[in-house]
């Protein structure tokens, strides 16, 4: 089974990069496209994302989140279009020809724009921190952060936040099976998923309470919290590094050029 | 080494005690096994042991603990605790932190204070001692479960401590793999480590066993040389699983054939090949199940066991060949459909409770059977595998033992004409062990087909009519039980 988020053992140029470097490219990126409401340069950053994961032979575990990705655009267009009419009106979401309901909640190109906007930058921050996590080890992730002087708390409480994602997922699969051997058939789409929240979520979360227990003993008693660590089989900032950075800080200084001309 | 002087426990929020007024010590350099049914209070006595009762959990403590003539509550925390004992706990899942053996058995040597050179070492030498070169570059999440207790049991030792506190560190692992473990804390043993063992399989440690303790409702029933231990026959039921009898156990009175048995095969396996992704893990096996038949499917960890029964009821559809259920051919069949045929019991019972009592838990399966009035079945169920009385209890406040035996009572209230057990007896003592198997072999005797997944040669050899052994994906013997 795929794991979602899950480091993925490969030899590409991004796997290779200090996990440094990769934490830069993913705040210049989440911080363009949080910044930046253009939809046209919001297109080109996932596109630079897209082709990055094609170099670094991700593409295929980045594909896997465009069906997530797909589904909260259309809620989030669908949000938008309720909650945030401006500009032309392209037509109802209601149809006029439906007798007395008919002709309401306009869908108007501002709504639409904005929609596509927010799935975009939703787009670019799960795509590059879905390949910064499957191309860094844990191990590496956590050096850094020490590196980097941030409070042992917190780097242990975002290991074990990225360790739990697959442990549920292989989990919810066990128990989603082990209600099935039992006739459970709580159907297909949404209703179902709704009716499979009990028999699924609270055998999950007890058993993930219990477990969250003996995980949070097991790092101290391997003494994370001792300081000392032995430097062993650590990343050393290289020479592809040193350019990648430059190039980030290129491209960072190119977009404030962008916003200060009001180009974007 | 370890020293408990009347140590009472209360777990928050409760009011009985776990561990009630318990002294013991722990010699440097001795092996001390304890043993005792499910819910006796053993994984509490190993927290109390680390020190980490007084540490990390609330709830009301009495009595002091020394470690190397220490009160534990002197040590200013569990990571100064950590630096004396190595614990592995019962859930491995829950001790794998990375993403490969390697990296995580590296986690605990890191932080010792070694070179770099001496760390390379140690790390070598526990990935060649327990058995893990080959599994060096694979995701602990991936591994069975037997290999991940490999892998927590490494990344303990690979701590360097004096003192090992073991809570079930071989249930899911196979008899060969069980014995590379003996034979790992032999080693141990010579070299000076004091260890202290929770466990079910004396058979197998008694050559290192030093004292015997046997636990009972939160308190030490009898303590000393295994061979006094063992003169008590009610207490040596409790240590070593008395198997003897039970496939020629005496018909039951209230017997009445529930499924009229017939010429044809229950259970046919057709060629069948199944491959997870680039794996094969069953690798054209071909398997006939007469009705009424109790089979044990055994093999080591990774052989394929589980993944042939998880075909029976389609939770698995074969890559390649055929299953017959019942005559009918598992690709035309739903598993919903299916449930009604084939029950199957996981090895962890905790996989499938979520309602709030145990009453509404075995009627979850009548619901989408379909039937809304089953209180007689309900009871009967219960009554069947002894849980009458706790019908109105949680799910999850049951023993270990319990939820096993609550786990087959909502299978059989379905009333599957096959019933499908992995591991069974993970977990219990030798008591339980026995009136699980004493259960499955009254619904034998009801017309039920049993087949159940086992590590224990004992079980196989005294329970079942037909012993299957998996080896690589393949059945490469079947022959009659007993034999």
């Amino acid at each position: 089974m795929a794991e979602i988020l899950a480091y993925v053992h490969k030899e590409g140029f991004f796997h290779r990069l200090h996990p440094f470097t990769k934490i830069t490219f993913i705040l210049l990126f989440g911080l363009m496209s949080i910044l930046s409401t253009n939809l046209l340069f919001l297109v080109l950053l996932v596109v630079a994302v897209l082709i990055i994961a094609y170099f670094a032979s991700l593409s295929t575990e980045v594909m896997q989140q465009f069906k997530l990705i797909t589904l909260m655009s259309i809620i989030l267009i669908g949000l938008t279009i309720i909650t945030m009419p401006s500009g032309d009106t392209l037509g109802y979401l209601i149809p006029s020809i439906i007798p007395i309901i008919g002709g309401h909640i306009p869908i108007t190109m501002g709504a639409i724009d904005f929609g596509l906007v927010l799935t975009m930058r939703f787009m670019v921050l799960i795509c590059v921190f879905q390949l910064f996590v499957i191309s860094t080890q844990p191990r590496d992730i956590v050096h850094t952060m020490e590196h980097m002087k941030i409070p042992v708390d917190y780097t242990l409480m975002f290991l074990i936040a990225l360790r739990f994602i697959p442990t549920l997922q292989i989990e919810g699969k066990r128990i989603h099976e082990a209600q099935l051997a039992r006739g459970y058939n709580p159907g297909s789409g949404v209703l179902g998923k709704v009716r499979s929240v009990a028999p699924i979520v609270i055998p999950l979360v007890s058993n993930a309470l219990a477990r969250a227990t003996v995980l949070g003993l097991t790092i101290d008693i391997r003494g994370y919290r001792t300081g000392i660590r032995t430097r062993i089989r650590e990343f050393a900032f290289q020479r592809r590094d040193y350019a990648t950075i430059f190039l980030l800080i290129a491209a960072g200084c190119g977009y404030t050029m962008l916003i200060v001309q009001q180009i974007i | 080494m370890i020293r408990l002087e009347n140590i009472s426990y209360t777990y928050p929020h409760t009011v009985q005690k776990a561990l009630k007024n318990l002294s013991f010590s722990l010699p440097r350099g001795s092996c001390i096994m304890v043993t005792g049914p499910s819910g006796a209070g053993k994984t509490t006595l190993c927290l109390a042991a680390a020190g980490i009762l007084h540490h990390e959990y609330g709830g009301k403590k009495e009595g002091v603990v020394f470690v190397d003539g220490l009160d534990v509550l002197n040590y200013p925390d569990l990571t100064a605790l950590a630096q004396k004992i190595g614990i592995v706990f019962d859930d491995a899942e829950a001790q794998m932190i990375f993403t490969t053996v390697e990296e995580e058995i590296l986690s605990a040597i890191e932080h010792r204070g070694l070179d770099v050179a001496a760390t390379e070492e140690r790390l070598n030498s526990i990935i060649t001692t327990t058995y893990l070169t080959e599994l060096r570059t694979r995701s602990p999440h991936n591994l069975s479960g037997g290999q991940k207790q490999r892998v927590a049991l490494a990344a303990t030792l690979a701590l360097g401590n004096d003192i090992l506190i073991l809570d079930e560190p071989t249930s899911e692992l196979d008899e060969h793999a069980t014995t590379r473990i003996v034979s790992i804390l032999s080693d141990l043993k010579k070299q000076g480590k004091t260890i202290l063992l929770v466990e079910h399989k004396y058979s197998h440690f008694k050559d290192i066993v030093d004292a015997l303790v046997v636990m009972e409702n939160g308190t030490i029933s009898a303590i000393g040389k295994p061979g006094d231990v063992l003169a008590d026959v009610r207490l040596k039921k409790i240590v070593i699983a008395d198997f003897s009898g039970i496939r020629t156990m005496p018909k039951q009175a209230h017997q009445d054939a529930q499924f009229p048995v017939s010429s044809d095969p229950i259970i046919q396996v057709r060629d069948l090949s199944y491959a997870y992704g680039d794996i094969l893990a069953l690798d054209s096996v071909n398997l006939i199940v007469q009705p009424g038949e109790f089979v044990a499917l055994v093999g080591e960890n990774g052989s394929g066991k589980t993944t042939l029964v998880k075909h029976f009821n389609r939770l698995l559809t074969p890559t390649l060949g055929n299953i017959i259920i019942n005559g009918k051919n598992t690709r035309d069949c739903t598993i919903t459909g299916l449930a009604r045929h084939v029950g199957l019991v996981f090895q962890n019972p905790d996989h499938m409770f979520f309602a709030d009592t145990v009453n509404e838990e075995v009627a979850f399966g009548l619901h989408n059977l379909g039937i809304t009035d089953g209180n007689e079945i309900i009871d009967a169920a219960l009554s069947e595998v002894g849980l009458a009385h706790t019908k109105d209890l949680y799910p999850r406040w049951l023993s270990r033992g319990e939820r096993q035996r609550l786990a087959i009572a909502c299978v059989i209230a379905m009333k599957p004409a096959i019933i499908v057990l992995d591991e069974p007896t993970t977990g219990l003592d030798g008591d339980e062990a026995r009136l699980v198997l004493e259960i499955l072999k009254i619904l034998q005797q009801k017309g039920h087909t049993i087949i159940i997944i086992t590590h224990n040669k004992e079980i196989a050899t005294n329970c079942a009519d037909r012993i299957v052994t998996m080896e690589k994906g393949k059945i490469i013997s079947d022959s009659c039980g007993g034999a």
